[in-house]
């Protein structure tokens, strides 16, 4: 069976073809993100512009064509609601068109199984921490199998943390990865560290760090804000492993990207002696081929297919999707 | 001295202090943290803890504090089963169930009257001794707070992990003792209606 998944829930636009579990293509576009954010219109026509190459270049890079491919599917939720749209109707377009099954896919359950099936790993506790989400999860199979939060952000994501104060610092490209950058050699002022049990929240720590900018240097400022955040993070997961008894931890999402989150994650795991894995980069950033997986086993497994064209949903919880195949 | 148990943050020790059968709380160093953090976060909950210790032994049974070093705290030891463990046991009827949580919400209700928040107030962590009386133990995550919410969270945890009968019983008596209880339900009404409490309420609808 040959899946392809369509990803366009924020920044980026991915389509990806899976076929048995391998990945044959993963094309990615990003939105080059300015010191405005996210501007949701902006991004949908940039999109909706794109989708046709994208497409184009994926069935190239996979050396098939439209008629090999048994399923499409796409990212339900959650996101930005006009970006959204565009891979719905795409992919919704592409199921009329060629006459196959349409699956709506959950963004963070793909997030967390692309990691699980690149790394071989059954059942581990999963760290999923991206621009819009951080949460750690597990697998549960009551009242239906689906992946519980045991612990979350109250507030915002870590990723959208690091952004805002990449624009606030004036940094460009605004984003995590500059603001590691500008971490490197820092020295560590103390700053708001909030953890309730598995819980954690980032917006007290954002507003204390931006503040400090007009006293402290940048790379001062940066690096404690990253070190607090990050250790808040590990923390809780430290709490959720113990409390599930999982034998794993994976790190997914587009934060997962962080080179010191990865370092710190893979220390808990060594000092409780739990396996840790973490894909490779392509795939911790939104990605289509995380989506035609999931698709595929959605397939696979019997689950319904959507009729019609599909519909989105912003909020669509993980904890609210029903995981229909084997851990 | 014999290792009793691991977690998160702490490791706990049976030993014996001045002659007093004690339990020895060490908060161990966490090698994914930088030092600086490592050491503040350490000091502040080692000091929290025993402060909040202290001050809810006054109001409610709980292991007296002997002595609190840098990062470890000697307490009294307490012999006895966590309501988890007789739970598990399945030997707790549950009318007893329903007497022990109205005593645990009196107990709860009397912390929150001076402020105290035990941040983790579950069945874990309330435990029955020989003679059937109740102590509430870790006081790891306290805090002193009287904001609604963070007391709303405690009774939510609560909430969450014993049967609606017991915790019936557990509400009437946290009421009866804290003036403010009914703040605190209407806080906890509003908390289960965000996004993630809805969606377990939904789930198990």
């Amino acid at each position: 069976m040959a899946v392809i998944g369509i990803e366009s829930s924020a920044h980026t636009l991915g389509i990806g073809i899976v076929k048995e579990g391998r990945v044959l293509a993963n094309v990615r576009r990003m939105y080059r993100i300015t010191d405005k954010g996210i501007i949701p219109v902006k991004v949908s026509d940039f999109h909706a512009n794109g989708l046709r190459a994208t497409l184009a270049e994926a069935l190239r890079k996979a050396h098939v064509t439209m008629e090999d491919i048994d399923a499409v599917g796409f990212t339900r939720g959650p996101g930005i609601g006009p970006c959204l749209r565009v891979g719905q109707l795409a992919a919704g377009a592409l199921s009329l068109g060629c006459g196959i099954p349409l699956y709506a896919v959950n963004h963070g359950v793909a997030h967390i199984e692309i990691a699980k099936h690149l790394g071989r790993m059954r059942d581990p506790l999963a760290v999923y921490v991206s621009g819009g989400n951080s949460q750690i999860l597990g697998l549960v199979e009551e009242p239906f199998r689906h992946y519980k939060v045991f612990g979350e952000t109250f507030d915002i994501g870590v990723g959208n943390m690091l952004d805002n104060f990449a624009r606030q610092a004036g940094l460009n490209p605004a984003w995590g990865s500059t603001v590691a950058q500008a971490a490197i050699g820092g020295r560590y002022i103390d700053m708001p560290y909030t953890v309730k049990g598995m819980d954690f929240t980032f917006t007290g720590l954002l507003t204390y760090a931006v503040k400090l900018l007009q006293k402290e240097p940048l790379r001062d400022v940066a690096f404690s804000m990253q070190e607090t955040a990050f250790s808040m993070i590990c923390e809780a997961t430290e709490r959720a492993l113990l409390l599930s008894g999982k034998r794993g931890i994976v790190l997914s999402g587009g934060v997962a990207q962080s080179k010191r989150l990865a370092e710190m994650m893979r220390e808990v795991a060594s000092e409780h002696g739990v396996r840790f894995f973490i894909a490779p980069n392509e795939f911790n950033a939104d990605n289509g081929a995380m989506i035609a997986l999931v698709a595929e086993k959605m397939a696979e497994a019997g689950m319904k297919s959507v009729r019609g064209p599909g519909e989105i949903n912003q909020k669509y919880r993980v904890d609210a999707a029903e995981i229909g195949w084997e851990g | 001295m014999r290792k009793i148990s691991e977690g998160a943050e702490a490791e706990l020790y049976e030993t014996s202090f001045l002659g007093l059968r004690a339990v020895l709380k060490r908060r161990s160093k966490k090698g994914y943290r930088v030092e600086r953090l490592d050491t503040r976060i350490r000091l502040t909950r080692t000091k929290t803890e025993a402060r909040l210790l202290e001050a809810a032994a006054r109001l409610v049974r709980c292991p007296a504090v002997l002595m609190v070093g840098k990062y470890e705290i000697w307490l009294e030891r307490v012999d006895g089963t966590t309501l988890n463990a007789l739970v598990e046991k399945g030997s707790l009827k549950e009318a007893r169930y329903c007497t022990i949580a109205g005593v645990a919400g009196g107990y709860l209700g009397k912390l929150h009257t001076n402020n105290i928040v035990h941040g983790d107030y579950t069945p874990a962590n309330l435990m029955l001794d020989r003679n059937g009386r109740l102590w509430v133990i870790d006081f790891g995550l306290a805090e002193d707070s009287n904001a609604l919410e963070e007391m709303a969270l405690d009774v939510l945890l609560i909430k969450r992990a014993i049967p609606v009968r017991a915790y019936s019983r557990f509400m009437k008596s946290y009421c009866s003792e804290f003036g403010r209880g009914s703040l605190v339900l209407n806080k906890l009404k509003e908390i289960e209606r965000r996004g993630r409490y809805q969606t377990r309420s939904l789930l198990t609808a």
